[in-house]
């Protein structure tokens, strides 16, 4: 939701404490700005905001690199609401920062990046640990500042954070070059910070010609997206759908926008997504799209998605409308406001749902799968059960990344962190990280895989030095399994590169950074694990030893319609 | 298909490169440019025209995502039709 930004409070005046480094003017504006934590490394060219940290009300989170700091102070940023921030030194650091930078811009995320840099007369002159990461992110930002002087650092951090969380959220970088931070002198307050602009009203005639469509519509399905989250509308949501009662589906950022048990719910469409969800998609005759951007991976091959329907778009971010599928009503705008507002009277819809719920049933995803071994969606089903509305799961990238999609249950759009625009392997547990220090008594439970923890391993280290108590669960398939299902199904068996069959022996791992760990092999002791997780008050690892041939279904097929879908054989 | 866009917008550091690259990232190429002088304080104006790379390219849709940087204070772009015609 957009609000004006408050304007900041003047900046500290009294001539006695006004003349001084550049440095403590940083950490005064983090705390001006409401800002608890801060999840960085030090180095070179940060260092005098670092000599200005001990002894401030900001609480720094030190990881063990770079990446972890930004993709921690992503997952603090969606969990919050409030922009997280991470901190970094130039050059390295800075470049370490990108993949978390680009992970909040495709997701939409409120992050305010800082790095360090060079002193301003030695940029552009290939100076040590000199690189142009304002260069390097400008497409992955929402908006980038270079502090050229100190008296504009009050000024740029106000804009930073309102332009950060205003509007659709995104990050933002800061790069403050070393004389910046440390030069001193008397610094002017900060002045006003442009508010970002508020929404208009929707549009009153199309309003009306939204409603008249549903009221015509014989077959319509609500498609909803991440644009719920970022729009804090769930509640907003679940009252048009309680009124309405249309068939719904959900993007892979969308899950947790209706609790995942609801009726008419059919669950996520797209690549991974459920039958029913699909197939209503593909027979509905108007698509009411809330928060959502017709990706790719929702979509299959755009001309064949929803081929007869008409479509009603409502987004915060008025550019993505008709960006790939041309909105017969475009409603840019506050979603919540809309949602609440939008009232079609009664629809005609009773055969089309009970059409739709039967589907749903039918096609019901199955947990009774032959075998010994450990079936990773039923485990992940009866844990974020078991786990209740406390639930936040935070994933890597592959296969455990679907089956937690598909399988597990969200009460709330927070109950899902999941890199889905970037598709970062490593995001799981630094964003478990940020998770649990945005809300500290939440039970939460990073879902990895054998290939994804080794991207951000070292973070364990960050879990002891806190004492955060993540639950991981490590769904060990030996291999790269995504990677690997596509190369079996669309590179005729031709395996190249994925077999991790060299893996560590990750319980020892895990101990050796001082985190209790265990490993699970038989079917037959998954509920003795779960059991185990949920209870132990401290970080945890369970290695769950997985068979390597399990595949993620259904699947769409690549450049395929979301028609194609592919089922277990 | 040229078409031109006028962007009027705040000339902060890195301005014009973020312009030019929304532009080109968003599958557009960009034919011709013009930029007057700019002063500090003052708002200027970038003038592109710009061709599509592919069928599936709206100028409608970069000239939104234009229009919400924050530098940028208005957008306005030419009917295509009336570009031709002119050139
Ligand atoms: C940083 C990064 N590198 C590469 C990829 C490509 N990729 C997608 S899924 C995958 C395999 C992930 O393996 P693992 O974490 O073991 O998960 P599994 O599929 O086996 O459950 C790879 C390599 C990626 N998404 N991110
Ligand atoms: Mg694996």
């Amino acid at each position: 939701m957009l609000t004006a930004a408050a304007p900041p409070p003047p900046h500290d005046t009294d001539p006695k404490s006004s003349a001084r480094p550049g440095a403590p003017l940083v950490v005064e504006a983090l705390a001006r700005e409401g800002v608890d934590y801060v999840f960085g490394y030090p180095g070179g060219a940060i260092m005098p905001v670092y000599d200005a940290l001990p002894g401030s009300r900001l609480k720094h989170v030190l990881v063990r690199h770079e990446q972890a700091a930004a993709l921690a102070a992503d997952a603090y940023g969606r969990v919050s609401g409030e922009p997280g921030v991470c901190l970094a030194t130039s050059g390295p650091g800075a470049t370490n920062l990108i993949t978390g930078i680009a992970n909040a811009f495709m997701d939409s995320v409120p992050m305010v990046a800082i790095t360090g840099q060079v002193g301003t007369s030695l940029m552009g002159t290939d100076a040590f640990q000199e690189i142009d990461v304002f260069g390097v992110t400008l497409p992955i930002v929402k908006h980038s500042f270079i502090a050229r002087s100190a008296d504009e650092i009050p000024q740029i951090f106000a804009e930073a954070f309102a332009l950060a969380k205003g509007g659709r959220p995104g990050p933002v970088l800061i790069d403050l070059p070393k004389d910046v931070t440390q030069a001193s002198g008397p610094f002017p307050p900060s002045g006003p910070v442009p508010a970002p602009a508020g929404y208009a009203p929707p549009d009153a005639a199309s309003m009306r010609a939204a409603e008249a469509m549903l009221r015509a519509a014989r077959r319509p399905v609500l498609y909803f997206g991440g644009g719920i989250a970022i729009a804090r509308a769930e509640a907003a949501l679940r009252d048009f759908h309680d009124r309405t009662r249309i068939p719904a589906v959900a993007t892979l950022k969308g899950l947790g926008g209706l609790p995942t048990e609801r009726e008419d719910f059919l669950g996520m469409l797209g690549m991974h997504g459920t039958r029913a969800a699909n197939t209503a998609v593909m027979e509905s005759d108007l698509l009411i799209c809330v928060g959502a951007r017709f990706d790719d991976r929702a979509t299959g091959k755009l001309d064949t998605f929803a081929p007869g329907a008409q479509v009603i778009h409502i987004d915060g971010d008025a550019s993505e409308i008709s960006k790939l599928r041309r909105a017969n009503v475009a409603l840019p705008g506050d979603i919540a406001a809309i949602l609440t507002a939008l009232d079609p009277g009664r629809l005609d819809i009773a055969a089309w749902r009970a059409r739709c719920t039967q589907n749903a049933a039918d096609w019901a995803f199955r947990y009774d799968a032959p075998g010994a071994g450990v079936y990773a969606p039923a485990l992940l089903n009866e844990l974020s059960r078991q786990a209740g509305d406390r639930f936040i799961a935070t994933c890597d990238v592959g296969q455990h990344q679907m089956w937690v999609a598909q399988h597990c249950r969200f009460s709330r759009p927070q109950a899902h962190l999941t890199s889905a625009g970037l598709g970062a392997m490593g995001y799981g547990i630094p964003a478990g990280i940020g998770a649990l220090f945005a809300e500290p008594d939440a039970t939460v439970v990073t879902v990895t895989g054998d290939g994804s923890i080794m991207m951000n391993i070292q973070e364990l280290a960050t879990l002891r030095r806190y004492g955060l108590p993540l639950k991981i669960v490590l769904l060990d398939n030996a291999q790269l399994g995504m990677v690997r299902q596509w190369q079996e199904l669309f590179y005729e068996q031709n395996f190249s590169e994925v077999d991790l069959y060299d893996n560590p022996d990750f319980a020892e791992v895990a101990r050796a950074f001082g985190i209790e760990a265990f490993t699970v092999d038989r079917r037959d002791d998954v509920p003795g694990a779960i059991d185990r997780l949920l209870k132990t008050r401290g970080p945890i690892l369970a290695h769950v030893r997985i068979d390597p041939a399990e595949n993620v279904w259904p699947l769409v097929p690549p450049g395929k319609s979301n028609s194609d879908m592919m089922e277990a054989s | 298909m040229t078409c031109r866009i006028d962007i009027d917008f705040r000339p902060g550091e890195g301005a014009v490169l973020r312009l030019i690259g929304l532009v080109e990232r968003r599958g557009f190429v960009v034919r011709a440019m013009n930029l007057p002088e700019t002063r500090a304080g003052a708002s200027a104006r970038l003038t592109l025209d710009v061709a599509p790379r592919d069928a599936g390219r709206r100028v409608e849709t970069v000239c939104a995502q234009l229009a919400k940087m924050y530098e940028v204070v208005a957008v306005n772009s030419a009917q295509p039709r009336a570009l031709e015609a002119a050139s």
